[in-house]
């Protein structure tokens, strides 16, 4: 590879540069709003750190907002949701790279189709079904994405990453008399670890915000998950900005620690044929 | 028998997310088609009232104006979005000094939930406590920029409202981008450093090398995200603008549907808009469809 010019290497340094100078900004508002007091009037000037600092915002938001009690209900969800996602989407995965290839191409098809449906146009029809069936407002509709891996997408994830291991090693436990569940959890699951650690991430990255669902399932105030429960408090008092941009720190945090942990799996490996292959 | 058991094992292995396809994709798509040919508001049972849900749809004024919204808004904030991500794509794909902080940074607002995103904009936007109103006005007097003129009313004037909902939907690319990166990433290095031995010019490389080997997957990503614009409208609209300035501005398609049904309880009409955004996701599939095949048959060639 021909070293890159100086010149071309700087370009490249400012562009990066730019592009952390305009994508970090809108976070940075968010915490620093968060840290207003409530009820002053706008100051003159726009500032980055609010003067005074105050945690009120925070304070106001967990007495208001039921915030608590709706985090717990969020972590539960995530709970259930996220390792049945996984499990379920390793096993499609799994199961997709070893059925014969017509079935694989149907049901691959089917998950194409799945990942292209907008979730808004199934958000009525699914209403309806779970209407139907008594679960509303239950965290039933909540969990039951896990059953499509929370999106399709990981199902076809995993069943590439199967897909790509050694057909030896499929072919040893078939003579070793070893059954697919078997072959899975011993030898395929392990080799595949950075893909079920990526994937958890992500998993939870959707469940935790998923916002949809619970405001079209959810209506008892007691089942409120945390996105559902800031949609109240800022309903509340759309001027009380301080208040409701502290819920939504308080709801921002976990997910994007998460992402940082995780973001190395997808983003960061400077080798392309590296380890989600 | 053994064999037998393996394969009854791995059916059983692929069993619940059959099941989750069936129910939460498959029935739907049915539910809709069915739903939108009645009149249902789940108290009583549904009645088939035939087409009359579409005729009114087409008759509308308000679903005519989220037809049109939707479209408008897929059409500027698409190729705004896939433009952004591309740039950032090619920029970012080498190892260069702040090279890696900088992907992290553009993929970190996509990280952020979707209810904090928005209320986080409610409150940018805001025309009196709004920071982008405040940083337009710095330097201004009674109010006006510097220029001497009245900032965006993001809020209520309906032309600001529907950039404003562009505007918000630029910082979330972060998917796009990292498909982009990878895709990138995967192309042979050795037609690069072909191009270079030949003292090529990055616009030349750009234009005859880089373009035509990833204008497959823009066009895939194009209609991906055109699809997926009717969903991300949705809660920006519900919470920044609340489907306004009045009359309709920003009301979308997906906003339209959901009040019918839920706010106004009229699920079969409610269904027959739905099955509009269906039919606009199954036309978008079937050209992508048919761009993949011609794109295939040309390299075949």
């Amino acid at each position: 590879m021909p070293y890159p010019s100086r010149a071309a290497r700087l370009w490249r340094t400012l562009g990066a540069v730019f592009v952390v100078l305009v994508f970090v900004p809108p976070l940075l508002l968010l915490v620093s709003g968060s840290f207003t007091e409530p009820g002053r009037p706008p100051p003159p000037t726009p500032r980055l750190v609010p003067d005074p600092l105050s945690t009120v915002g925070y304070e106001q938001a967990l007495a208001l907002g039921g915030l608590v009690r709706a985090t717990v209900m969020s972590l539960v969800v995530a709970a259930v949701t996220v390792p049945l996602s996984v499990l379920v989407a390793a096993w499609a995965g799994f199961a997709l790279a070893q059925v014969s290839r017509r079935v694989t191409a149907m049901v691959v098809g089917a998950s194409l189709l799945a990942l292209m449906a907008p979730a808004t146009a199934l958000l009525l029809p699914r209403f309806v079904l779970f209407r139907n069936l008594g679960l509303t407002d239950t965290l039933v509709p909540l969990i039951a994405p896990a059953l499509i891996g929370v999106s399709p997408l990981y199902v076809l994830i995993y069943y590439l990453a199967f897909r790509g291991l050694p057909a030896d090693l499929y072919d040893t436990c078939r003579l070793a008399d070893l059954t697919p569940l078997r072959t899975w959890w011993r030898f395929a699951l392990p080799v595949v670890r950075p893909v079920t650690a990526g994937l958890t991430a992500l998993s939870f990255i959707l469940t935790w915000s998923n916002f949809l669902d619970p405001l079209v399932y959810v209506y008892d105030r007691d089942l409120f998950t945390l996105p559902l429960a800031l949609r109240s408090l800022s309903i509340l008092d759309p001027t009380d900005f301080p208040v409701f941009l502290a819920g939504a720190v308080l709801a921002t945090v976990p997910p994007v620690v998460v992402f940082l942990l995780a973001q190395r799996w997808f983003l960061q490996s400077d080798d392309p044929t590296g380890r989600l292959r | 028998m053994t064999r037998d058991r393996g394969r009854r094992q791995l059916a059983m292995m692929l069993a619940p997310y059959l099941l989750g396809l069936t129910v939460l994709v498959l029935a739907p798509f049915a539910v809709t088609v069915v739903l939108a040919f009645t009149e249902y508001d789940l108290i009583r049972p549904p009645r088939w009232i035939g087409t009359d849900n579409f005729t009114a749809l087409a008759e509308d004024p308000i679903f005519r104006t989220a037809l049109v919204n939707s479209l408008l808004f897929a059409a500027v904030a698409v190729p705004l979005r896939l433009t952004i991500a591309l740039s950032l794509a090619l920029l970012l794909h080498r190892r260069s000094r702040f090279a890696g902080t900088a992907r992290t940074a553009a993929v970190l607002p996509s990280a952020v939930p979707e209810i904090a995103y928005g209320l986080l904009w409610l409150w940018l936007l805001n025309p009196l406590y709004g920071p982008i109103s405040q940083v337009l006005r710095a330097g201004g007097q009674n109010g006006l920029t510097v220029f001497g003129r009245t900032p965006p009313q993001w809020l209520t004037d309906p032309v600001d409202a529907r950039a404003a909902i562009i505007l918000m939907s630029l910082f979330t690319i972060g998917e796009t981008f990292v498909i982009l990166l990878a895709v990138r990433r995967s192309l042979p290095p050795d037609v690069y450093e072909l191009a270079a031995l030949e003292d090529a010019t990055g616009w030349d490389v750009l234009r005859r090398i880089t373009w035509p080997l990833m204008r497959p997957v823009l066009v895939l990503l194009l209609i991906r995200d055109a699809i997926l614009s009717l969903q991300f409208s949705f809660l920006p609209a519900l919470v920044v603008t609340d489907g306004g300035p009045p009359p309709y501005a920003t009301t979308y398609i997906p906003l339209f549907s959901y009040r019918t049904a839920f706010e106004y309880l009229r699920y079969g009409y409610a269904a027959a808009a739905t099955a509009v955004m269906l039919a606009l996701t199954v036309a978008a599939v079937a050209l992508q469809w048919r761009l993949l095949r011609r794109h295939e048959a040309l390299r075949d060639r």
